[in-house]
């Protein structure tokens, strides 16, 4: 890796995680949710500085070349991500519906109660 | 006897064409029935003129605020009736499939006190239904009875009717829990594994009405996957949860 790459790629990562903490602070991404984004940030960026590092992790792994690993290794960790969102996602859609419900009711009760002292 | 209160639960998505008949006859049957049916339409965010039906004829109804399916609705019904402190709840359809007719015949289980649950069903008596409906369909319930009978051990012949009466113990139990996915089939295998009563009258239903029915082949590939899902799933965490009491 050439020194001009390397620098190219820390300069992108760290604008990367600008624009993370800029969502935090513009209250569009909540802080709870925002651990695994910024993580990969610095890991990316300790990657990008240390090549030996990985050398040394894929041999250790037992993997061919670094990018076999990292490919790999995002993928799994891809999967994992989306597979948690779906859940949150149902956890989600089951709130909105019981909330839905309850204020459909509701607004049933006070139409009623309304209707009552209108009599 | 003290007199049971009975609601109709009536879940309505896009049904303008069906809410005024169904309307009509809950109130012609009410003209000459002993025990009179309570009703509430669930207003499942219908596109339609639906809603407008409803309130200008001062039908009573829950308008839901978003689209929820017909599980969500139904459940809605069952929240109502909750809270009003019904002794039945019969799951009514708006599309005019149901007949009203058969209501009392199917609350009569109940109001003798045998059993929790009764499954209006289309297959039991070949003769007295005119309305079979398609093979796939019934191939569709004849893989769900049986997967129903293999787990549970209690034979249900059409697990899909949505024409069915329950009593206050399951009207609470479905007012908190309630499958909202796939609603017919799997709460019925709920209420076998959680060991209350359920038994089927024959009944005949209509060809609907009016409007469009919302079924085609993949759907109903998907559904049966996923239906026979739901059944082996809600079997499995039963028995475990069985076995630790």
């Amino acid at each position: 890796m050439t020194l001009n790459l390397k620098i190219a790629l820390i300069v992108i990562t760290l604008i990367y995680l600008s624009l993370i903490l800029r969502k935090i602070k513009n209250k569009k991404l909540q802080i709870s949710f925002s651990t695994f984004w910024l993580v990969s940030g610095v890991l990316l960026i300790i990657a990008i500085a240390t090549p030996n590092l990985i050398e040394y992790i894929t041999k250790a792994l037992g993997f061919e070349i670094p990018a076999n690993m990292l490919f790999c290794i995002t993928i799994f960790v891809a999967f994992y991500l989306i597979f948690n969102l779906t859940v949150k996602l149902s956890k989600e859609a089951q709130k909105n519906t019981a909330l839905v419900q309850e204020i459909s009711l509701l607004k049933k009760r006070v139409e009623k109660l309304e209707n009552d002292q209108n009599k | 006897m003290k007199k049971m209160k009975i609601l109709l639960i009536i879940p309505a998505y896009n049904e303008e064409e069906n809410v005024l008949k169904v309307y009509n006859t809950i109130k012609d049957y009410n003209k000459n029935a002993e025990n009179k049916l309570d009703y509430v339409f669930i207003n499942d965010g219908s596109k339609d003129n639906t809603l407008k039906l409803l309130q200008e004829n001062n039908i009573n109804h829950v308008n839901l605020i978003h689209n929820l399916g017909i599980g969500g609705a139904v459940q809605t019904g069952y929240k109502y009736a909750f809270e009003n402190n019904y002794d039945i709840a019969i799951q009514f359809d708006g599309d005019g499939q149901h007949d009203i007719n058969y209501v009392q015949k199917i609350c009569q289980p109940i109001i003798d006190g045998q059993v929790n649950m009764c499954i209006g069903t289309r297959y039991l008596d070949k003769s007295s239904s005119e309305f079979q409906s398609t093979f796939m369909r019934r191939l569709g319930k004849n893989i769900i009875s049986f997967l129903i009978k293999l787990l549970c051990k209690k034979k249900i012949t059409d697990p899909t009717s949505g024409f069915r009466a329950v009593d206050k113990k399951v009207i609470e139990i479905f007012a908190h829990d309630y499958p909202t996915e796939y609603p017919e089939p799997e709460s019925t295998v709920k209420i076998v594994n959680a060991g209350y009563k359920v038994t089927e009258v024959p009944v005949s239903m209509n060809e609907r009405t009016g409007g469009k029915s919302s079924i085609n082949i993949w759907k109903s590939v998907d559904y049966m996957i996923k239906v026979s899902l739901a059944v082996i799933l809600d079997s499995i965490s039963f028995s475990k949860k069985g076995g630790t009491k």
